[in-house]
């Protein structure tokens, strides 16, 4: 488990995490969401003990990264896949850090045959794609066997069969049990592979949950077409909802649901064509959440941290 | 717990030392300017004896002049030092080393071992084949001088010494500064314009002060009889490990509180 502990972390006058907590409960994947220049990298290397906070800690089953003595059996991470020496091979560097948490060579030709880099591993890694420099990076947070892995946005840059073959990849370790936590730009790409997101911008905790909860928690639409239009927009301002015209000469109403507008049409005795509840895309609900991220110190999502 | 780790971290330098091409180029310039300048120098040193003047050939010491290709072979012995933690924060690789041994000290550490052993070996090894070439080229003509003679012996091993001393200073240097081409300036400065600015110095002052020269050093290690304003060759070698021991503390303190 990865606990980040009301951290706050300042570079010169900028902040870029004010107060942060929150659990990443083990054995699940965790998706890491908000903008980009949010946090989440910086999130990533306040856990690693890369970088230190001026408040707070971040542990991972119960320790710093500092207090690890072998950290690479704790902990994998792919922070930046291109961060490798481009004149040494794939192999060298897979056996240079084997060598500095004492684990065999062996296990570094495991790991390049896990992600399919055995043919090019005696190639230097300035020569390799930018998929091909994920998959050395995910090699090498796997070298250690770790029960807990982080990965900073790891489909950044993939291409589509990329990004399904690092999809497969985190549900074979989620399966085996491990802790996961994988930060993204993208909803969507989490509503695919997390079983549950932390939403954070601006440096601050916004809410966590389900990508399900999040979307039905968001404010839905309502779309409605009718004998008289302009008759029911009145009757639903006065109700206290918002209205515009959508498509095809429909009306789509804000702020309330589908039921008070059909109340509201049966009173009015307005005959009703459609009635639609509109379901928010992940990519609406996202911009909602993070839209006025600096008003939100913390949300309901925050109650059940 | 704390001794395998560092044994693990020595490992894991090692591997990184030696499989990026920058090393075994750095050792090769190291070799070509310690052996090929030395023969370039005795080789001038021996056609001109007969026209030399007679005070500077009774000044004439067959030691030192053979060793002097280490003089230029101290900026490439650097560069390996510098280029051995530079190249991490110019590729990012840093980070990974740091996630695989958080505690920094023991990187420091290890990047020293490794560092300092290999150089001084590859120094010993070439400092030992200039001497013995340029005496070769020296017989018969030039006074020569032999392994067993005062202070030769002590000459040639405190040379290597430089070498590998000055290799660490190389990566203090690129500890604190970070940047490659900033901390390569740096360490040029140090040896080359250091002693520049001390000619501009008074006189009084110049026969203090140029001793200190990290470069006046090493001749002061390297000469069989050091003259009479320089240090003789074991205080020349404590005050430049002074200086490369500080540097390191100072670098050490710094990777600990600094953001990676």
């Amino acid at each position: 488990m990865i606990v980040v502990d009301h951290v706050t972390k300042r570079y010169g006058h900028t902040v870029a995490l004010r107060d942060l907590s929150f659990e990443v409960p083990a054995g699940v994947i965790t998706g890491f969401l908000g903008p980009n220049g949010s946090g989440k990298s910086t999130t990533m290397r306040v856990i690693m003990g890369l970088d230190a906070p001026q408040q707070g800690r971040a542990t991972i089953n119960g320790k710093t990264y500092r207090e690890l003595s072998s950290p690479l059996h704790e902990v994998g991470a792919l922070l930046d896949a291109k961060s490798v020496h481009p004149g040494r091979t794939a192999r060298n560097h897979l056996r240079a850090m084997a060598a500095s948490n004492g684990i065999s060579r062996s296990r570094c030709d495991d790991v390049l045959e896990f992600v399919g880099l055995t043919a090019v591993a005696n190639r230097r890694v300035g020569e390799f794609s930018l998929g091909m420099s994920q998959r050395l990076g995910i090699a090498v947070a796997l070298l250690g066997d770790p029960g807990v892995l982080l990965f900073d946005e790891p489909i950044n840059g993939l291409d589509p069969e990329g990004i399904r073959w690092i999809r497969e990849v985190f549900r074979t370790l989620a399966a085996e049990g491990r802790t996961i936590l994988v930060s993204s730009h993208l909803m969507s790409e989490m509503a695919l592979t997390a079983d549950q997101v932390i939403v954070i911008g601006r440096g601050s905790f916004i809410t966590r949950g389900t990508v399900d909860d999040l979307t039905s928690a968001a404010a839905q639409d309502v779309l409605v077409r009718s004998q008289d239009n302009a008759r029911l927009a009145d009757a639903i301002s006065a109700a206290g909802g918002t209205t515009s015209p959508g498509p095809g000469g429909s009306l789509q109403v804000a702020v309330l649901d589908a039921a008070t507008v059909g109340q509201l049409a049966l009173r009015e005795s307005i005959a009703l064509s459609e009635l639609t509840p509109v379901r928010a895309s992940l990519e609406d609900v996202f911009m909602e959440l993070t839209a006025s991220a600096t008003d939100y110190t913390s949300s309901p999502g925050a109650a059940d941290v | 717990m704390s001794e395998p780790t560092v044994r693990a971290a020595v490992r894991f330098e090692w591997v990184k030392f030696r499989t990026v091409r920058s090393t075994p180029i750095g050792y090769a310039v190291t070799v070509l300017l310690t052996i090929g300048l030395g023969i370039l120098i005795t080789f001038a040193i021996r056609s001109h004896w007969h026209t030399m003047d007679p005070i500077a050939r009774f000044a004439f010491d067959p030691v030192s002049t053979s060793l002097a290709g280490t003089l230029f072979a101290q900026f490439a012995v650097g560069v390996i030092g510098i280029l051995f933690i530079t190249s991490e924060y110019a590729s990012g690789s840093i980070r990974a080393t740091l996630a695989a041994i958080p505690q920094r000290w023991r990187v420091v550490t290890a990047k020293v071992l490794v560092l300092g052993v290999t150089t001084l070996i590859v120094s010993e090894v070439v400092v030992l084949a200039a001497f013995l070439i340029g005496q070769r080229i020296y017989a018969g003509v030039v006074p020569t001088a032999t392994l067993g003679g005062p202070g030769v012996a002590r000459s040639v091993i405190l040379g290597g010494a430089y070498l590998a001393l000055l290799a660490l200073l190389g990566l203090g240097l690129g500890l604190i500064i970070r940047h490659q081409s900033a901390a390569i300036s740096v360490y040029t400065s140090l040896l080359l314009i250091v002693p520049i600015i001390v000619i501009i110095l008074p006189s009084s002052w110049q026969n203090t002060v140029a001793r200190f020269e990290p470069s006046a050093l090493g001749r002061s290690m390297m000469s069989v009889t050091p003259s009479s304003n320089m240090f003789s060759a074991w205080p020349a070698t404590t005050v430049l490990a002074i200086y490369v021991a500080a540097i390191l503390v100072v670098a050490t303190v710094l990777i600990e509180r600094r953001d990676a």
